[in-house]
């Protein structure tokens, strides 16, 4: 019987071994396969990663890229582990992940704006966060991109959560609205306005980026990989970055070469595509792709610290850097 | 005291404490797991920080109000879920006919995974404590009716011939013999669907989390705080053997008169 037990706790411990993705094994065609933790489903925002696939970036750094559209806390954990060497995460949850001692650096940034918008329809007149106040607000959760941003903005208004009525709804956000059941939402800026105005319904935008700048979505990577492997950091980095530089560049030859990546997409209403790529391309430009600026970093610890997410000062330098951009 | 009752009791203190050490045995195994294989906190707590983390939240009062939250949620849901599928399944053992209308959307209905439909739900139902009670009831639901289909078919035709000798009215059949009668099989039932409608809450919780215990446990994912995921868990699985327990307390206190049998 114990030999028995002995020999099944092997078998999973065997399995297990198996399981852990190194970045370092190599795929059949000799390259560094990564699988890379997405936090959302295949969508046109991810274009700068089907672009640097489709036009060999990643291949000439020695890459070969697995998308794993995966939740953003469990990409950060996994991360965090030394189990997977990069993920796409925002930058609240580097901070967060940090506070708990998880051993994660963030490396290149990819948004320069915070994604996140309040969408209000256009007859409340809603233009300012000053606006919000006494209002109810739906948004996903207590928690998330979504509320650090809603609380950002209120911040920088001088008001604070007690101001406004919070509604937590899920992410139903544009189905909500259209069914009259919520008049103020925060979503993401290159999603929910695009959406509802699709529908037809006018709404106003407010967007967080216009009043704060912080940290935002960005490649993390482990502190494994950075001191085990730091070529390979600054290989991935690279690739990316050409990918988003084209991105840019052409936004036309971005769509058609994302369309193998993203199911049903001959389905999707082109013109959406085409907006929500023209927004998050809006919120990518600046003048050295990938650079994080400190003061964004130190904007967002101010924030998580007035919403007690996180309960002391951080060391910012450990948890962002600038060596692996170009 | 006889002997045989003392062997009796003996034999049930004896299982009693191999019940003790078996989870002994385990919180051991979770303790040397944590502390030498080298797993992070983030990823597998010790048992000392779930403990530590449970002390802090009971101590800043947010796991009483979150508990409470998802406890009533629980309770309005399983008696719903409970009432319809009572009324529902008692219908149906009746009626054959009336069982062949609805048979195949009841068991299409469970095939429907909860998951996913629980967003449509908050969508249509509004994202307050309705939409909750009713994830849950109709997870509730369905053990519930069949255990109440199945209680009352199984009746002896030999109780109903004698009622109907006795020029009993339809009322009193239904006081007198099919409630007692069918009580066993409809209590199992009531075990199984008040173990489930935890989950029912915490299915609806995890859609538009703001309060209950799905809102803990995601936030505590959000923040990386771990031992904060486990103490909700626990939390929810103390609530489930509180129900389950009091299920089977209402078993022993109206099935005495089955042991006299």
């Amino acid at each position: 019987m114990f030999r028995k037990f002995v020999l099944i706790m092997l078998g999973m411990t065997l399995v297990l071994a198996g399981c852990s993705n190194n970045p370092s094994a190599n795929g059949t065609s000799g390259l560094t396969k990564i699988q890379l933790p997405m936090g959302y489903i295949p969508n046109i925002q991810f274009a700068p990663f089907y672009v640097a696939i489709q036009k060999g970036y990643f291949r000439d750094a020695g890459i070969e890229i697995d998308f794993d559209y995966k939740f953003e806390t469990d990409g950060v954990k996994l991360v965090g582990a030394g189990e997977l060497p990069f993920a796409l995460v925002s930058g609240e949850q580097v901070l967060l992940a940090r506070a708990q001692g998880l051993p994660v650096e963030y490396v290149a940034a990819w948004y320069q704006q915070y994604p996140v918008s309040v969408v209000a329809k256009s007859d409340l007149g809603i233009l300012i966060p000053q606006d919000l106040k006494g209002r109810k607000i739906g948004l996903p959760g207590l928690f998330g991109a979504t509320y650090v941003g809603l609380r950002a903005l209120l911040f920088e208004a001088h008001m604070s959560e007690s101001d406004v009525t919070l509604d937590a709804i899920g992410f139903n956000q544009v189905d909500l609205v259209a069914a009259g059941q919520q008049d103020i939402v925060v979503g993401y800026a290159e999603n929910e306005p695009i959406q509802l105005r699709a529908r037809g319904i006018p709404v106003t935008e407010i967007r967080v980026a216009d009043y704060v700048e912080l940290a935002s979505n960005g490649i993390l990577a482990s502190e494994k990989v950075i001191k085990e492997n730091p070529e390979l950091v600054r290989a991935f980095v690279g690739a990316f970055l050409k990918g988003l530089s084209d991105t840019i560049a052409n936004p036309e030859e971005a769509l058609q070469m994302s369309a193998t990546y993203i199911p049903n997409f001959a389905d999707l209403d082109a013109n959406v595509q085409k907006k929500v790529l023209e927004t998050s391309i809006e919120q990518w430009k600046t003048d050295r792709l990938g650079y994080s600026d400190p003061q964004a970093w130190e904007n967002m610890q101010n924030v998580l610290l007035d919403m007690g997410l996180i309960t002391e000062k951080l060391d910012l330098s450990k948890a962002f850097t600038n060596e692996f951009i170009p | 005291m006889n002997l045989n009752l003392l062997r009796t009791l003996s034999k049930n203190n004896n299982r009693n404490w191999l019940g003790m050490i078996s989870l002994l045995v385990g919180l051991l195994a979770w303790y040397f797991i944590t502390r030498y294989s080298g797993i992070p906190n983030f990823i597998l707590p010790s048992p000392f920080s779930v403990w530590n983390r449970l002390l802090k939240a009971l101590g800043d009062g947010s796991l009483i109000y979150h508990t409470s939250i998802t406890l009533s949620e629980v309770v309005l849901g399983l008696a719903v879920g409970t009432i319809f599928a009572t009324i529902v399944g008692y219908g149906l053992a009746k009626s054959r006919s009336l069982e062949r209308v609805l048979s195949p959307y009841l068991v299409a209905s469970q095939a429907i995974p909860i998951v996913a439909i629980a967003p449509l739900l908050v969508i249509w139902l509004g994202d307050g404590i309705l939409s909750k009670v009713v994830i849950c009831a109709l997870i509730v639901f369905f053990p519930v009716l069949v255990n109440t289909i199945v209680g009352v078919r199984a009746v002896p035709t030999a109780l109903y011939d004698l009622m109907n000798s006795l020029h009993a009215s339809r009322a009193q059949i239904l006081w007198k013999v099919e409630v007692p009668a069918s009580l066993p099989v409809f209590l199992g039932g009531l075990r199984v669907g008040a173990t489930l409608s935890v989950i029912g809450a915490i299915v609806g919780e995890l859609v538009d989390a703001e309060k209950g215990l799905g809102f803990l446990l995601q936030l505590g994912d959000f923040q990386f705080d771990t031992p904060m995921v486990f103490v909700a868990v626990f939390m929810l699985i103390a609530l489930a053997l509180m129900l389950y327990g009091i299920v089977t307390y209402l078993e022993k206190r109206f099935l005495k008169w089955q042991e006299k049998i």
